[in-house]
């Protein structure tokens, strides 16, 4: 979606902000509060700033949920188990390891 | 096993994903021995990839039961088709295709439809987020609390967290969503708006506890 689609930016009312902002935040680096284009309106609008914010915010800390965690032990005793009690399959590509 | 839809070809990796899967010492000798069937190397690329599979699974399915499960499937699915790995692109990144394809497929045989999630997963009326932009005076802006937003992304409908976990936490653009989901850019964009929207409302719920807003701490500026 490029600026042509999208309403004028100084003009443009709550309600269509809130129709276009998914393209706003999948648009330039995901930062729909530091877009240029969009710095009038926010002013103008504060509850629609702090929504902006407020999403960022959520986006921003989902990246720390990326820090793994450890699953429980018993994860790889069923993987044991299970490499010695399956049949291969058809399609095995692999020799199967015997003593895990 | 099923294993229809799993993309076992070396498609080009994730930008988000290739980025933060670099080379691991140790583990190309690893990959060929376990080719082979060497018991010590599959034990050795389970300790390696085991934290990062199980994380992926968790954040997807919201459930450590179910996390549990689909971990080990993605390790017994791995054992046998690693022969299929020839190297062209990360290991890790390789795993983690295989193993969102393993959730994608386990979460469908449940009854989600991921092919069309505008009419099948779209979350009830109680569940969608509330169009409305808060009110100023809660000026509930701020930092996130991790885990507030932890147990959040767990409580969000399938077809949300899903988008939510594969965009924002593990890094997929839209169009790789959209090719994972087979669903268009555009639905996968706005599944994630909706996420966003009703983590938001979740974060905002007052706590039991305390008079605060669960997950949004007041930042001093």
């Amino acid at each position: 979606m490029n600026d042509s689609t999208f309403p004028d930016f100084d003009t443009m009312t709550p309600a269509d902000f809130e129709k276009y902002l998914p393209d706003f935040f999948a648009n330039g680096d995901g930062h729909v509060s530091t877009d240029p284009r969009l710095q009038t309106f926010l002013r103008n609008n504060p509850d629609c700033a702090a929504l902006v914010r407020d999403l960022e915010a959520i986006a921003d800390q989902a990246r720390s949920l990326f820090e793994p965690t450890e699953p429980s032990d018993a994860v790889w005793t069923g993987i044991q188990d299970k490499l010695k009690h399956q049949e291969p399959e058809d399609d095995d590509l692999i020799r199967r390891p015997q003593t895990i | 096993m099923d294993v229809q839809g799993l993309q076992m070809t070396q498609n080009s990796p994730a930008p988000g994903v290739y980025k933060r899967n670099p080379p691991i010492a140790g583990e190309a000798e690893a990959i060929e021995a376990a080719k082979n069937g060497d018991a010590e190397a599959f034990s050795r690329l389970y300790a390696l990839h085991k934290r990062r599979v199980y994380t992926l699974c968790l954040r997807m399915l919201g459930n450590v039961s179910e996390a549990e499960d689909m971990t080990q499937e993605a390790f017994l699915h791995l054992f046998r088709k690693i022969g299929s790995f020839r190297g062209e692109s990360a290991f890790s990144t390789w795993l983690h295709r295989l193993t969102v394809n393993l959730v994608l497929m386990h979460l469908r045989k449940k009854g989600l439809n991921l092919v069309s999630l505008e009419e099948t997963i779209n979350p009830s009326e109680d569940d969608a987020p509330k169009r409305d932009f808060g009110s100023r005076d809660l000026q509930l802006t701020g930092s996130v609390d991790r885990v507030a937003l932890e147990r959040a992304v767990a409580s969000l409908p399938p077809g949300y967290r899903m988008v939510f976990v594969l965009h924002d936490v593990e890094g997929f653009e839209h169009n790789e969503i959209a090719t994972m989901l087979e669903c268009s850019t555009g639905n996968s964009k706005s599944q994630l708006h909706k996420a966003r929207l009703k983590l938001r409302e979740l974060l905002r719920q007052p706590d039991e506890q305390s008079a605060q807003p669960a997950g949004f701490n007041e930042v001093a500026v």
